[in-house]
């Protein structure tokens, strides 16, 4: 890397640094001096297939054993996975579909308001996946939008450059829609094997992963009263039910927390 | 066609209205717009109380967890990820693990 550094006594002699690649790129680069950096793509892919997978492989183990225990085929479960593809709305789905004579209507509402953070998760990424790009790349993300990819990218997508971070995104979420797919096939096909309290410590992996990934969120000033709004509107989840509270404990907490930021940020 | 199969398509419709509405919505604005911050901090408040709700009074099969163990994995989860330096994996390997051995510790 030194030779690429500009030198002040010789400016022309030099030709101009290339873009400097992120920070994983270039110490991949180190390693390994003549072996080009691994695209993009590939690195989305194998950070994808360490916690997050676990999280997500024991979530959907789990969700394919109790659509088994419902009665319902394979096909559903995967249909549910592969393209529901957020859990708190297949979960509710699941429960409506479970009882007798239900009507279809009431569930699909109760599902999609379980899922609603789908639409401000969609808003808040579009613009790091490249706005200069055209809209139809743009929407080659549009299936894999789910909170255990998008809180990743969250994350990783504003220390890469431009053109890096969709490779990146599809690469990240490809994998993890590869992990939760094989595991609802197989939590379908283990169900007898697999006892209620191995399932409900299994659904666990899942809000671990996240309050871990949320406590590490506190050190950082713009996203901590999001965090803590959250939590403290909770309660209102209890009063409403599992279909709308999580919406309404969302909106409450984040807009409190929006504000506040804004307030305290005008001021400062 | 059973009215599980009709629910399930029409949730998978919804899905994806509500996530094309969102990228065309987010693409148009510019990126330091009040409102990708807003939807950003709902998002990120929604996260929250699920894994508060989940914690502390969850639904269906994870609330036959004692809330002991449930707290035990959170506590075992916490002082891996601060051992082991924010390593995730591994955090949650040592979370699972204090759960398991938390609930089959418990009396009864």
């Amino acid at each position: 890397m030194r030779g690429a550094r500009p030198s002040p006594t010789t400016p022309a002699a030099r030709p101009a640094a290339p873009p400097r690649p992120p920070a994983d790129l270039r110490r991949a680069a180190r390693h390994h001096a003549a072996v080009p950096p691994p695209p993009p793509f590939r690195t989305g892919l194998v950070e994808a297939l360490g916690a997050p997978a676990l999280a997500m492989g024991a979530t959907f183990l789990a969700f394919g054993a109790a659509v088994a225990e419902a009665g319902l085929s394979p096909a559903w479960a995967l249909l549910s996975t592969g393209a529901v593809y957020g859990m708190a709305g297949q979960l509710v789905l699941l429960q409506a579909a479970g009882l007798p004579g239900a009507a279809a209507l009431p569930a699909v509402v109760a599902a999609t308001a379980a899922n609603a953070r789908f639409l401000p998760m969609s808003v808040a990424i579009a613009p790091l996946l490249g706005p200069r790009r055209p809209l139809w790349r743009r929407l080659a993300a549009l299936p894999f939008i789910a909170i255990t990819p998008w809180a990743a990218a969250m994350r990783r997508l504003p220390g890469l450059e431009e053109s890096a971070r969709l490779p990146w995104f599809l690469g990240f979420a490809l994998a993890s829609w590869c992990v939760a797919m094989a595991a609802t096939a197989a939590g379908h096909l283990a169900a007898p094997a697999l006892p209620a309290p191995l399932r409900a410590a299994l659904l666990f992996a899942n809000p671990l992963y996240f309050a871990l990934l949320l406590a590490a969120d506190l050190g950082r000033p713009g996203v901590r009263g999001a965090v803590i709004g959250g939590a403290l509107a909770a309660p209102l989840a209890l009063w409403l039910g599992p279909a709308w509270g999580l919406l309404a404990a969302g909106l409450v907490g984040g807009t409190g927390a929006f504000w506040l930021g804004r307030r305290t940020g005008r001021r400062a | 066609m059973t009215g599980a199969d009709l629910a399930l398509g029409l949730t998978i419709l919804a899905g994806l209205l509500l996530r094309a509405a969102g990228l065309l919505l987010g693409g148009a604005l510019r990126p330091d717009h009040p409102a990708i911050a807003w939807a950003s901090a709902v998002s990120v408040a929604t996260l929250s109380a699920f894994v508060v709700l989940a914690i502390l009074a969850p639904a269906g099969l994870l609330a036959s967890v004692p809330l002991p163990a449930r707290l035990a994995g959170v506590a075992a989860g916490a002082l891996g990820w601060r051992l082991l330096r924010g390593r995730l994996l591994p955090a949650m390997l040592c979370g699972l693990a204090g759960l398991l051995l938390a609930w089959w510790a418990m009396p009864g």
